[in-house]
């Protein structure tokens, strides 16, 4: 697919993706596409297959047939951690912080990869490793100081002692630590309330911000933060996409209708 | 400085007094003195804020004060061989709990067969000097390095397994360890390997009692400082890979498999470093082991072993490398200490692993969030 | 290659061995069902079985009750009542307690609660640290079928062993308290929403798996006619390797497990040069390649991890 002039160039395209768990498929032939600088927001019933879809640009499920490729480079069949390594940044579902390590080692981990000390700086040329960490600590606190300076204050504290709506900060901190070409975001406003959910929505729109070509990827289940952040939805069913443009017509089209509320729901 | 200093040196005479006091008026007033000193600080959290900054305040005076006592910790037990022995086996334990804590605590990578890396240690220092006739020093310095290699017989285990199940390939591997020792020839077999040749470094033999500054100490005190020396490295290498990239790497891999991953860590790597460094340290103390003691047999690196250096470890607080230097301490010397308790040391090791898992399972001396100083 | 006879003849004692395993792993997969946890300690409590029937046995021998079938069944039933109360006990205290904190935590308490239940019989038992022989209870004599010598107290523990199998195999499908228990494996909340008792299905667990090491611990005093305070630590790693090679939280795996394991051991102790001495080696070199291969287990272990 090639981009016109003018168009933003595309960042994430899968094609046919396929994953398949024993005799179950939790996605097929899933065909999207995701720009540079795009907000996505992805939607659709428990199992239709958003987690899976995420899970498998993330390399943690390996495809049964399909491609994904990033800025043209194929990531399936790539460990993880390559494929982190190749600009490819999530949260999950249920926040997989350590929660008893301090706020800005969680952030730290984000830079790890982009570590050039090893382990022999370590023992031995320790000026050069605290040199190292001196610099991302302060990129830590920059990313943090962007939702809020409190964070940044609570640096050393445990994460464990934090609310989820700054444990939520922290990951996607921890993933902007990155420096990611593509976030992907997995329902980040799950557990909260409407005024934590309305701080969440601020806190994207500082993302978006922080980085305008990062691409972002949101599924969600609250229609009030997708008809917020995305500039265009893509909707899911039992592993399929079933609908795809901007929230207005996804959420008028019958068949995202009939998977939310039932065949007989839904008048008007 | 000095409320620093001042509080080394109380803690410094507490420790000498409760080792060597006999007569029932000492033992009482170090009694006394004791729990006094453990009230004030379990009871008065003002002290311990105090104490708390001023130790954090001037950290390398405190260092060099603990060094200084514990070098000239020898010299006040001059009179008991046999508590400078003690002394030497909880320096002993110390680089072995450094070595299971970055397995355990750091990578989260359950080893419950400490007890046999510490023998293959103790047991190629064995072959080495008996049968190759190699000096005892060398032989020292590749123990170690045996317990390493041959612990890549668990990478595949370590990779593709956690949690109980990788316990039980560990317990496996210690139950296979100690089978094979007693069975073949070459180790032994049940009477293990006698007359390994104590060290000679630059002339002097170990088993000569030296003299250090006009004063004679008994021959014991050549493996203390050794023993120092080898246990001061251990927690300084665990303490600087624990503050690094390494430590951070491993803590979320613990912690997180799967962030981890998606962080970019490489947990393949991260757990096998963690694993192999583990081994080193570990083998390095049953290398020691076998220099000092002169023998190694199979009973002597059982499946207990492996729990008594897992109290350790316990009760200093998991990845905590300063509490593994605790745990060793106490856990050491409090059975010789209490004559009476040592039928019941074991015992006394299994009840304490299991309180402070119920009751303080952070440990004695909880690891720090790291500050990168 | 050794004749027939001979492979058939450890066959036999493989199977002896199997059944007594069996029971044992049986014991750890309930604990998995219901709890999620491995408790190591478990074999421990199979040596307390054997120590409690001994000291039952000598205590009715005391008291004038000679008569074997006798004395055996109320020796059985002492110990699977006080190692059951036992097991229980050994779960409120130390092992429910820690069963929501990190698994790393209960396997650890769980091995020390072992250490402790090991030493305070060497401690605690007259002379504690030497091997204790068994009484010889079972009807002494045999016959012999196809060159296999097969003696009536092997059939007898294998009696045994298949009755109590047997029963708990009843007792988990075709009672309330096992429907319970299934539930609990399941769904811990889901059965708690239907009206199951979650503390008292979990104690009753405890109960059950530990009167099968109970007999299990009484068989094997009587198969070697000894018994040591020792014998849990391997007695207990090779229950749950049975386990785990069966499938933890699979009744009918870990008594295939269990069957298996006395198999290889024995066979390996026939067919291997200086087998005997080396059969454990083997075993263990069979679980550990197992674990790597299939950690799941022959029939499937319960549920797995929610990304």
């Amino acid at each position: 697919m090639t981009p016109t002039p003018g168009e933003p160039p595309v960042r994430l395209v899968t094609q046919g993706l396929t994953v398949r768990f024993g005799g179950l498929e939790a996605l097929g032939g899933v065909d999207v596409t995701v720009a540079a600088g795009e907000t996505v927001g992805v939607i659709g019933p428990n199992g239709s297959g958003k987690t899976t879809l995420f899970n498998a640009i993330s390399g943690l499920y390996q495809p049964a047939a399909g491609e994904i490729r990033l800025e043209g480079r194929p990531l399936a069949g790539l460990e993880p951690h390559l494929i982190a390594r190749l600009g490819v940044a999530r949260t999950f579902q249920a926040s997989r912080l350590c929660l008893g390590l301090s706020v800005f080692d969680n952030v730290l981990i984000g830079m790890h990869a982009r570590r050039r000390t090893g382990l022999v700086d370590a023992v031995l040329r320790r000026h050069r490793l605290r040199g190292e960490v001196r610099a991302c600590l302060a990129e830590a606190a920059r990313l943090l100081a962007l939702f809020s300076s409190g964070l940044v204050d609570r640096g050393f504290d445990r994460v464990a002692q934090l609310p989820q709506i700054d444990r939520r900060r922290v990951e996607i901190c921890r993933a902007l630590a990155l420096q990611p070409r593509l976030l992907l975001l997995d329902e980040p406003s799950a557990g909260m309330n409407p005024e934590e959910t309305a701080e969440l929505m601020k806190d994207l729109q500082v993302v978006r911000e922080a980085a305008p070509d990062l691409s972002l990827v949101i599924i969600e289940h609250d229609m009030f933060v997708i008809e917020g952040v995305s500039q265009r939805v893509v909707a899911f069913n039992y592993g399929r996409k079933i609908a795809e443009g901007t929230f207005r017509e996804v959420s008028a089209h019958p068949g995202v209708r009939e998977a939310y509320l039932g065949k007989e729901g839904g008048r008007g | 400085m000095s409320p620093v200093l001042l509080a080394e040196a109380v803690l410094f005479t507490l420790v000498v007094a409760a080792l060597l006091a006999e007569r029932p008026a000492s033992l009482a007033a170090t009694g006394l003195a004791g729990a006094a000193t453990a009230a004030a600080l379990g009871f008065l959290p003002g002290l311990r804020a105090a104490l708390t900054r001023a130790f954090a305040a001037h950290r390398v005076p405190a260092l060099i004060g603990g060094a200084v006592g514990a070098l000239l910790l020898p010299f006040f037990l001059r009179g008991s061989p046999y508590w400078t022995f003690v002394a030497t086996m909880a320096l002993m334990y110390v680089t072995i709990g450094q070595g299971l804590n970055l397995q355990i605590g750091t990578a989260g990578v359950v080893n419950l067969a400490g007890a046999a890396f510490a023998g293959l240690g103790g047991y190629t220092v064995g072959l080495l000097t008996t049968a190759a006739g190699w000096p005892s020093w060398l032989a020292l310095l590749v123990g170690p390095w045996a317990a390493l290699a041959l612990g890549a017989l668990l990478f595949v285990p370590i990779l593709k397994t956690r949690g109980h199940y990788l316990a039980l390939v560990t317990i496996a591997f210690v139950f296979i360890f100690n089978t094979l020792m007693n069975n073949l020839e070459f180790t032994g077999g049940p009477q293990g390997i006698k007359n390994i040749p104590t060290l000679r470094i630059l002339g002097h033999a170990f088993t000569t009692p030296p003299a250090i500054f006009g004063v004679r100490l008994p021959a014991h005190a050549n493996f203390y400082f050794l023993a120092l020396l080898m246990a001061g490295l251990a927690t300084w290498i665990a303490r600087r890979l624990h503050d690094s990239w390494l430590g951070l790497a491993l803590n979320t891999l613990r912690d997180d498999e799967i962030a981890a991953r998606c962080c970019g860590i490489s947990v393949t790597r991260g757990k096998l470093v963690a694993f192999s460094v583990g081994n080193f340290l570990i083998g390095l103390g049953g290398s020691f082991y076998a220099v000092m003691v002169g023998f190694v047999s199979p009973p002597d690196f059982d499946f207990g072993y492996s729990l008594v250096m897992l109290s350790v470890i316990i009760i200093g607080g998991v990845d905590s490398v300063a509490g593994v230097v605790l745990g060793a301490c106490l856990l050491v010397p409090l059975p010789e200490r209490f004559r009476f308790l040592h039928e019941y040391r074991l015992l006394l090791y299994g009840v304490v692993i299991v309180l402070t898992l119920l009751y303080r399972p952070q440990g004695l001396w909880p690891v720090a969030v790291r500050r990168y100083r | 290659m050794p004749p027939i006879e001979l492979l058939l003849q450890q066959a036999m004692n493989g199977l002896m061995l199997g059944v007594m395993y069996a029971l044992v792993a049986v014991g750890f997969t309930l604990f998995f069902g219901v709890l999620d946890v491995i408790h190591f300690s478990h074999g421990d409590i199979f040596m307390l079985g054997a120590f409690a029937g001994l000291t039952a046995l000598a205590g009715l021998g005391a008291i004038g009750i000679g008569a074997p079938a006798v004395a055996l069944a109320l020796a059985f039933a002492g110990s699977i009542l006080v190692v059951g109360l036992l097991g229980v006990v050994a779960e409120r205290v130390c092992v429910k307690p820690l069963a929501r904190s990190s698994p790393l935590m209960t396997l650890l308490a769980t091995l020390s609660l072992g250490l402790v239940i090991r030493e305070a019989v060497l401690i605690f038992y007259p002379r504690g640290a030497d091997p204790k022989p068994f009484p010889q209870l079972l009807p002494a004599g045999g016959f012999e079928a196809g060159g296999v010598a097969i003696r009536y107290e092997n059939l007898a523990i294998l009696a045994i062993a298949i009755v109590a199998m047997v029963s708990v195999d009843l007792l988990i499908n075709r009672t309330r308290m096992g429907a319970a228990i299934r539930a609990v494996a399941q769904d811990p909340e889901a059965a708690q929403m239907m009206g199951v008792n979650l503390n008292g299905t979990v104690d009753l667990t405890f109960f059950i798996g530990s009167g099968l090491a109970a007999i299990a611990g009484i068989l094997s005093g009587l198969y070697y006619s000894e018994i040591h305070f020792i014998m849990g630590v391997s007695g207990g790693v090779i229950g749950f390797s049975a386990a785990a090679i069966g499938g933890l939280g699979n009744v009918y795996g870990a008594i295939l497990g269990g069957l298996l394991f006395g198999m290889v051991q024995t066979l390996s102790a026939a067919l291997i040069p200086r087998g005997s001495e080396f059969r454990d080696v083997v075993a263990f070199a069979v679980v550990m390649l197992f674990l790597v291969v299939r950690p799941s287990g022959i029939l499937g272990e319960k549920s797995a991890e929610r990304v």
